[in-house]
């Protein structure tokens, strides 16, 4: 099972090497991804999931496209 | 804008606009009238003359008359021919009785006010106390060896002149609290957000909230930046993001993205003031330069 994973700004330095094909096993949620890739949680704020707002404990499935947030304010 | 009554009194007589048009073929063929940028200036010195309007002065808001008098008789000025037909005519004399409060006259707020004056949005009130130092050269386009440490609102609005004298400009150099914010939005068509770092972001959007004015927001950290619009009531970005620290604090603010930023942000506020309604609410348009990626996300 792969997964796309999107880590912006900031959260760049965390991106895997694979991000277009970065594998999970079966009942992965967000929040394992974001642990396994080192990112601290607060850092983290905003999450979505194949386009859309989710929550951490959303459950990934094959083919899903993660992106990752960290707090943007710049101007 | 001019009722009837008020165009006579103005010498500013359909008849007089109709007999200075020139017709203009376009690349397709079709025909549009177009008010020249010459005789629109005269017209609006003839009306500033006219001792019986006070309305007409400055000048400014007499140039602003005549392009909207022109629009209803659905003659284009030529200033804003090439907006057509991006924008209708009828769009375009919307956007010319916009109303706008911007807040921020800095990185985004420099390049968005500059788009919007072109565009012909004709009401724009702005406020920053902030006043320009060195390290806004790299992206601010009103940062000038000329304008560090003179105000950014002065320095908008000398531009504002320069670039479309039709845009009636107000602007604010101080720092708002949030109850000033309340009245600063209050009335408008729409809220702008072009303010730097996260600390008075909320503050804003309770007061648009309350205010039930929508609100276009953006920011940038390094290549990557979004840019999305609030409803009164609705989700948005800043909602998530508390008032800390953000990622720019790292990665800095380079030109190409803010003005990017502050495009998106225009033209989002262009859908919004002529009357095609928001593309971005409840949702955020995310770019990131370094992938050459743009992406839609619901909030």
């Amino acid at each position: 099972m792969n997964i796309t994973v999107k880590c912006f700004a900031t959260l760049s330095r965390f991106s895997p090497p694979d991000v277009d094909a970065y594998a999970i096993s079966p009942g992965d949620t967000v929040a394992a991804v974001v642990a396994r890739l080192g990112i601290p949680e607060e850092e983290l704020k905003l999450v979505f999931v194949n386009g859309a707002h989710a929550p951490l404990d959303t459950l990934l499935a094959d083919g899903d496209r993660v992106g990752l947030f960290p707090a943007v304010g710049g101007g | 804008m001019a009722a009837p009554e008020d165009l006579q009194d103005l010498a500013l007589s359909e008849e007089r606009i109709r007999g200075l048009v020139q017709q203009t073929r376009l690349a397709d063929g079709r025909e549009l009238p177009v008010l020249p940028f010459y005789h629109v200036l005269e017209l609006a010195r003839s009306l500033s003359r006219s001792k019986n309007h006070k309305l007409a002065q400055p000048r400014g808001h007499a140039v602003a008359l005549v392009e909207r008098a022109a629009l209803a008789l659905g003659i284009c000025p030529e200033r804003y021919l090439r907006n057509y037909d991006a924008y209708s005519l009828k769009e375009q004399l919307r956007l010319l009785e916009g109303d706008v409060a911007q807040v921020g006259l800095g990185g985004l707020g420099g390049h968005l006010l500059e788009l919007l004056a072109r565009a012909g949005v004709g009401h724009i009130r702005a406020v920053d106390g902030d006043e320009f130092v060195p390290s806004n050269l790299n992206r601010q386009l009103y940062a000038t060896r000329r304008s560090l440490g003179g105000y950014k609102a002065a320095a908008a609005a000398a531009r504002l002149r320069l670039v479309n004298p039709a845009v009636a400009f107000e602007p604010i150099a101080k720092f708002l609290d949030e109850a000033e914010m309340g009245c600063f939005v209050a009335g408008a068509h729409l809220c702008l957000d072009a303010l730097g770092g996260l600390k008075d972001r909320a503050a804003l959007l309770r007061q648009t909230t309350a205010a039930n004015v929508p609100l276009v927001t953006a920011a940038v950290a390094g290549q990557s930046g979004f840019v999305a619009t609030v409803l009164p009531g609705g989700p948005g970005p800043f909602d998530f993001f508390g008032a800390g620290a953000g990622a720019e604090d790292t990665l800095g603010t380079p030109a190409p993205a803010v003005a990017t930023a502050a495009a998106l942000m225009a033209d989002e506020a262009l859908n919004i003031l002529s009357g095609r309604g928001p593309r971005l609410a409840g949702k955020m348009l995310v770019f990131d330069l370094n992938q050459m990626s743009f992406e839609t996300l619901t909030l």
